[in-house]
């Protein structure tokens, strides 16, 4: 049965997020390698805190995805949520005078 | 330009509060997403495939240097430092935070801009010719009338929930240079039997999964009728454009389901009733209009410059530049000027924030300080002197905006695909990319000549590759992004909805078919003044396909 982890978008940033359960506590973060993964019919916790988060305007529109165990940790399975997970497949435009939002602006919430 | 009254101030303050409520609500959790979804989209607010993104209105594509500054200081404070000029003449910001929104809207509304009716189904921007005013086959000048449209159509109260999304453009030229043709309604501005000018209406053209190209339903419209027949068409379109498939709302759907004739019956009908009223427009009232879009005050100059003509000579890269992006104004001694969005550097349409400053301040030293987009998502600027031109060449070779390729292979219109679109199904940015590292030649694109190729990463069309001589179409195909190829489509005056040649590429085999459609191109054209699609439509697909498919 595949592994699945559960995926929204942050409310007030917009951006994505994986949730992750550690000893029943439940945060999220944007790295897919963070996640708690489990099976299907084993997801009620997950479900449980992804709902949760969603009515308490944490994220929006929670979902599940199916991901792959690789050497660094889950990999979605889909290309779109590959994408979804690393960014765009092309170095972003540059702008020479502007201290970029980094990376790190994509805190857990 | 227009220039907003003190009420159009007064009416963007308060939608920008408004609207600032109802993010705080929202953050709050007073709205819930489904509550507060309408409210966002109704101010140009997505959620997409890794972040918001706020399209914000650029009426009929015309833009002040203030305003490019003011759009160039949002992508700095508040996004990751660039923007992206879309196919109707918008720009969408892919990173922007909630919280922020209200802040940039108050910041847009400083310069009078907004991003209202850039979503949902309403009258969505009008857009137009980006020569609008400087085009040498112009019978009109149509932004006073893109103005009353805009007008008119803002906050429509009858219009703010119509079946679907609304999309006009006017073209005031022989030339059609903001394809009218595959618009809602596409209005051109023609010479009437009497040697007065009016419009021909077209309605029911568009792209997505149904392409169609607009019907003729009337071919020529007294101007001061225009808002009373605008009227008449959304009446009609609203109550009985289908709401129950979302796939079947559209007006293009309405007319091909109801029947030209009959759907012209029944526009000419609710016409009658209403052409007498209210938006009946008065000759002072569109001379008003008029005041804003006055030509500036050109100076009297020759048609020939000896340092224009010393770098043509002498400059090959200069002269190269010359002949791709540079067109005739119709002022002598003036001519406009291509900025091209398409080097092999950025993706298409992409802007960084130094770049739209720089543009600005360009747009002050060389061209009365304005700046047009286009639906090729590329930037004009519309009045530079004949004698500036080496020096702005310049200027936008050290900002990479001199691309010699305005019109040609590589300049390729790319909706933001997979990698930004959370409606996309395969990516497409990185094949206009990979084509155009294959062809970013100057002495191949030149002989190639005038050619369009447009990519849509899913089969809403964004892209507009039904309308492209080569239109590639991504979609997911078992979980893999192939590739459809299109030939034969138009957006020009002589538009057509190209036609699929065959079976999907892949990824990595997409570059090798479009240089195969070009070397039979090539092969086959009976000499090099034969566009691409003159040859098409004397051979048909079968040599293309051949090639393809052997």
């Amino acid at each position: 049965m595949a592994l699945q982890v559960y995926t929204a978008s942050l409310l007030k940033e917009g951006l994505v997020a994986y949730l992750s359960l550690k000893d029943g506590v439940p945060s999220w973060t944007a790295d897919i390698r963070e996640a708690t993964a489990d099976t299907a019919d084993r997801l009620d916790s997950l479900k449980a805190a992804a709902e949760s988060a969603e009515q308490d305007n944490i994220v929006v529109a929670p979902y599940v995805i199916d991901v792959l165990e690789t050497e660094n940790g889950w990999k979605a399975a889909t290309k779109r949520e590959q994408i979804r997970a690393e960014g765009p497949s092309f170095a972003l435009p540059q702008d020479s005078s502007t201290a970029h939002r980094s990376d790190e602006s994509r805190r857990a919430a | 330009m227009y220039q907003y009254s003190e009420q159009d101030h007064q009416l963007l303050l308060e939608r920008v509060e408004q609207f600032r409520g109802q993010v705080q609500r929202r953050l709050s959790g007073q709205l819930s997403e489904d509550e507060f979804k309408q409210q966002r989209l109704r101010n140009g607010l997505y959620l997409q495939l890794h972040a918001y993104m706020l399209r914000v209105a650029i009426p009929y594509g015309l833009l002040s240097a203030e305003q490019m500054r003011t759009l160039a200081h949002i992508a700095r404070k508040y996004d990751k430092g660039y923007g992206h000029f879309s196919t109707r003449q918008n720009i969408q910001y892919n990173w922007p935070q909630l919280e922020d929104v209200p802040d940039i809207l108050d910041d847009l509304a400083a310069v009078e801009m907004h991003a209202i009716q850039t979503s949902g189904n309403c009258i969505r921007n009008t857009t137009s010719d980006p020569l609008a005013g400087v085009a040498r086959d112009e019978i009109e000048d149509p932004r006073p009338y893109c103005e009353l449209i805009r007008q008119w159509s803002t906050f429509h109260p009858e219009f703010n929930f119509l079946p679907r999304k609304f999309k006009i453009a006017v073209s005031g030229a022989i030339g059609d240079r903001a394809a009218v043709a595959v618009h809602d309604i596409g209005l051109r501005l023609v010479e009437g039997p009497e040697g007065e000018n009016g419009f021909e209406i077209y309605v029911g053209g568009g792209l997505g999964r149904t392409p169609m190209i607009g019907k003729l339903i009337r071919p020529f419209l007294p101007k001061e009728d225009m808002l009373t027949y605008l009227e008449a068409i959304l009446r009609v379109y609203n109550q009985l454009g289908r709401r129950d498939n979302l796939y079947k709302a559209r007006i293009k759907i309405l007319v091909h389901e109801t029947g030209e004739e009959k759907f012209r019956e029944l526009v000419e009908e609710e016409w009658q009733k209403i052409k007498a009223t209210g938006l009946y427009l008065r000759e002072q009232d569109v001379e008003r209009i008029k005041g804003f879009f006055k030509d500036p005050d050109y100076e009297t100059l020759p048609d020939t410059d000896a340092e224009f003509e010393n770098q043509l000579l002498s400059n090959p890269e200069f002269a190269r530049w010359a002949d791709k992006n540079i067109e005739l104004h119709k002022q002598s001694g003036y001519r406009v000027v291509y900025l091209s969005l398409k080097s092999a550097n950025q993706p298409p349409g992409d802007v960084t924030a130094d770049q739209m400053d720089a543009v600005a301040d360009l747009a002050d030293k060389y061209s009365l300080g304005q700046i047009r987009t286009t639906h090729r998502q590329n930037l004009v600027l519309s009045d530079v002197k004949l004698q500036d031109l080496p020096a702005l060449w310049q200027e936008l070779k050290a900002l990479d905006l001199a691309t010699p390729n305005y019109n040609h292979v590589t300049d390729i219109i790319s909706c933001p695909g997979l990698d930004y679109c959370a409606l996309a199904t395969a990516r497409s940015i990185p094949i206009s990319k990979a084509i155009t590292d294959r062809f970013d030649d100057y002495d191949f694109v030149n002989d190639l000549g005038d050619v369009s190729i447009n990519i849509s990463g899913c089969i809403n069309a964004c892209g507009h590759h039904h309308v492209a001589n080569i239109g590639i179409l991504g979609v997911n195909k078992k979980g893999e992004e192939v590739y459809q190829l299109t030939l034969g489509g138009s957006a020009r005056e002589d538009a057509s909805i190209g036609k699929i040649i065959g079976p999907a590429f892949d990824a990595d085999q997409i570059v090798d078919a479009i240089g195969d459609v070009l070397n039979v191109y090539l092969e086959n054209r009976e000499e090099p003044e034969e566009t691409f699609l003159a040859t098409y439509r004397r051979l048909g697909q079968d040599p293309f396909k051949e090639r393809l498919y052997g």
